[in-house]
Formats: structure tokens, sequence, C-alpha cells
């Protein structure tokens, strides 16, 4: 094989590895969205609770009780809410621009700064009645946090 | 000049530390049981611990289960499940005061004896004067107070009127006003968690009521803000002109007329720039308490009670004060606070 050509495999494998990667992260959020849509539709605020962190941000509220955070989840479902016809709009990880997608404020650069552990990221999604939902999740291995969430707006 | 937060945070308790040994007040663990952590002042966290040490600036938070006791030398504090609890401390009448806030939740204080220097005792809504030996303070969800003396006497202010307290007597205060009219209570029969249902409860009914009672707290706190602000620049700007001509007359007149500058010019000055900004700090601390644990919470409710139904005008309304609030917040009070405060 002559020297160029093994360039261009080298490049085109380099290429598809990294589109193959962006792909693989964007199953993985809609992954994270589905399973998150499903539990709200399906009125499981325990699981939801447990999920969460604490504290854990709302809007740009920071809320710091683990009891108010499943107060938060039993009220959403006793509410009625669903998430109707969720799609992934886009995800990102933690920047300054995705900590903006919840509030400018110095209390949430703070939260971002002290509470949300590395390789998080900042989940946007749309719903069938045109209202869009932003989640903080993070992946282990074994389990999902949620840091935040915002929305519908 | 103008210094940061951080410089004007450490210059202020450099002046302090040097002025007062009652700038800091070391409390143990002795107890601790359950879901119970500490934030220290430099924004680190531990889980509470018997042993562990809390100091001015530092905060306490229990969970669902969580049960922590402290020993503050001659005062014991017991902090019930689910509450937030802060070491602050203020200037009054030219002196560092130390203030035991209960942000949310509730605690009893019992103090073995009482040296007539105790700590000022507060929540989101009122002040407490101690005079008394054992006593519950309770702050609830609304940001309303109760408080049980059992033995002793605790004055209780707020909005500018005091009410003394005696044995197996109660009070309550309602946010942004003045405490209510003193009752009769046999101590341990009020259920805490009850009465915190009720006043939830009326939260919800009546969300507007909730909202004016916040407002006014939070305006009478960025009030002080801003008053404590405005004279702690000019005490600066004062010193460090009055420290400037202690350089010239070093040079011209030497050192015995410095030192007398300093001595009566200078360090008195510095106390006083030291104490503005500890009022500063002070109030800036008090309105993200009550903006976090009284308004941020009473949103967590609105929101997940109308998240299914955002066009309705309670949400509408609610919403649209809560966001004046914020925005006030954020003009008058987020600049005078760092980053551990969060």
């Amino acid at each position: 094989m002559r020297p160029p050509i093994k360039k261009l495999v080298a490049l085109l494998a380099v290429a598809i590895s990294l589109m193959s990667c962006a792909s693989i992260q964007r199953a993985q959020d809609q992954g994270r969205v589905g399973q998150i849509a499903r539990l709200i539709n399906s009125g499981e605020a325990e699981k939801l609770a447990a999920m969460s962190a604490v504290p854990f941000l709302l809007d740009q509220e920071i809320i710091p009780l683990r009891a108010d955070i499943a107060t938060f989840w039993r009220n959403v479902v006793q509410a009625g809410y669903k998430v109707e016809g969720p799609e992934l709009e886009r995800g990102q990880p933690v920047s300054a621009d995705s900590i903006r997608t919840f509030a400018d404020t110095m209390e949430v650069k703070a939260f971002f700064a002290r509470s949300v552990k590395k390789g998080a990221r900042v989940i946007e999604l749309s719903t069938s009645g045109g209202r869009r939902i932003v989640l903080l999740v993070r992946d282990t291995l074994f389990s999902r946090t949620l840091y935040g969430f915002k929305g519908p707006f | 000049m103008k210094r940061s937060l951080p410089a004007r945070v450490l210059l202020a308790a450099a002046l302090l530390l040097t002025a007062s040994p009652a700038f800091s007040i070391p409390t143990d663990v002795t107890y601790a049981e359950g879901d119970a952590s500490i934030r220290f002042k430099t924004g680190k966290q531990q889980t509470a611990e018997i042993g562990a040490v809390v100091n001015t600036g530092d905060m306490l938070k229990t969970g669902r289960d969580g049960r922590v006791e402290l020993d503050q030398k001659g005062v014991v504090l017991k902090i019930s499940p689910n509450t937030i609890f802060a070491l602050m401390e203020r200037e009054r009448k030219g002196s560092t005061t130390p203030v035991l806030s209960v942000a949310l939740g509730s605690i009893k204080f019992r103090y073995d004896k009482l040296t007539g220097k105790e700590p000022t005792v507060q929540t989101n809504g009122c002040a407490m004067g101690v005079r008394g030996t054992e006593f519950s303070v309770f702050a609830g969800a609304d940001g309303s107070t109760l408080v049980l003396v059992d033995s002793g006497s605790v004055e209780v202010e707020a909005e500018g009127k005091t009410v003394a307290l005696a044995p197996d007597e109660g009070v309550e205060v309602t946010l942004g006003q003045g405490p209510g009219e003193k009752f009769a209570v046999h101590r341990d029969q009020v259920d805490y968690s009850k009465w915190n249902d009720e006043k939830l409860t009326a939260m919800l009914a009546d969300p507007a009521a909730a909202m004016t009672g916040i407002e006014a707290r939070m305006a009478s706190y960025i009030a002080s803000v801003t008053e404590y602000d405005g004279l702690y620049r000019e005490s600066r700007q004062r010193l460090d002109e009055e420290r400037k001509k202690k350089t010239a007359i070093l040079e011209q007149k030497g050192k015995e007329e410095a030192q007398k500058l300093e001595e009566q010019v200078i360090s008195p000055l510095a106390f006083q720039t030291g104490y503005l900004f500890l009022n500063v700090r002070y109030f800036s601390l008090a309105a993200l308490s009550l903006r976090r644990y009284v308004g941020g919470r009473m949103y967590m409710f609105m929101k997940s009670r109308y998240i299914a139904t955002p066009a309705e005008p309670a949400w509408i309304e609610f919403r649209g004060r809560f966001d004046r609030l914020l925005e006030s917040f954020e003009q008058s009070v987020v600049p005078q606070l760092t980053a551990e405060d969060i």
C-alpha cells in the first residue's frame, strides 16, 4: 500500500470512529430521555426521587432537601403531568453555554461547579405540544443520576 | 481602589479577628444520627459526625431521618429532621453578636446557665433575644415561626414589635408581620409536622398573601444591605485616606505622630469598617436564606402543582412576582455573596 493511501485509510478510520462516537452518544441521550419520560408518564415518583441527586436543580432553584425533591416528583405525578412525544433535540457535556440553558445566574453556576460531577450531560428535548424540557443527567456503569430538570417552557 | 468580594471578606475577617474574641463560635457535634451534613464556609461538605466542630459561617442540614445535637459551651441545640441551621454573626451596638439561624425546620435550645451574652436566635421571619433556659423554635414552610418556651423567658421581635414569652407560652410570627398574640402551651404537646402542614396548605391556598410576606421581608433585607454597603464603602474610603495620611506623617513628623494617628483614628475606623462589612454580609446571607428556604421551596410547590396547567392565572401571577423577587435579589444581594455561600 502506498503512503498516501495509508494516510487516507487512517483519516477515514478516524472519521468513521468520530461519527460512530457521535451516534453512540446520541443513542445514549435518547435512552436517557426515553427512560425519564417513561418514569414520569407512568407515575413512578419514587423511582424519580431515588434517581435524583441532592441538591437538585429545578429551573433556577436549588432544592437542598431530599424530602422536598420527593415531594416535587410526587406532586408532578399527582398533577397528571405527562411528557408527550419526547424528541431529543440535543445533548451536550456541561459547559458555560449548557449551564446557561438552566439560568445565567451565580447560584446556578455555583451549583454546577460544586454539585454536578464530571461526565454529566445537558439534554434538551421537545414534546409533541411544542414545549421543551432540559435534563441534567449523569450515567455511571450501573446507575443514572438526575441532577436537574427545567421546564416545560 | 475597588476590591473583589473575597478580598473584602478576608479584610473584614482580619480586622475583626484582631479585634474581637467573640468572632468565632466553635460548636461541637455531640450526637448525630441519620442523614445529616455540614457545609463549611469554604464550600466543603462532610457528614455530620460526633466530634466535628462547626464555626461561624458554617451550615448544618438534616434529612428526613437526621438528628444532631450541638454543644456550644453552655447551650445545647437539638436539631430535628429536615432542618437547616447556620451559625452567623452581625454587629450590634459596637460589638460582634453571634446569631443562631434556623432557616427551616425545628431546634430545641437548652441553656445550662445564662451569661447575658447569649447569641441571638433567628428565623427568616423574626429574631429572639434569649432570656430563658429552654425553648423551641420552629421555622415553617411559608416562613412563619413558632416559638415555645419551656422555662425562663424569650423576647421575640419582628417588624419592630416585641413580645416577651414566659414559661409555657408561645407565639406565632407570620412572615413580614409582627408577632401575633401569645398563647398558653403545654410543653411537648405541639406537633411541628402538623403545624408545618397547616402552614403549607394555607400558603398554597393563598399564594398571593404568602408572596406578599416574602416580598416585604426581602425588601427589608435589601434596604439593610444597601444601607450598610453604602456606609461600608464610605468608611473604607476614609480608612484608605487615613492610612495614606499616616505614611506622609511618618515621613514628615516621625513615628510618634504616626502612632498617635493609628491609635486615635485608624484603629477605631478599622473596627467600624469591619463591623459595617459584617452587617452587609449578615443581611445578604439572611436574604439568601429567605430566597432559598422560603421562596425557592414555595416555587417548587407551586411549580409541581401547576406543571400540567401552566396557563392557570394563579401560576402566572405567582411566576411574575417570583421573577421580580429574583431580579431584585440578583441586583442587590448577589453582588455581596461568594460562590461558597450558595
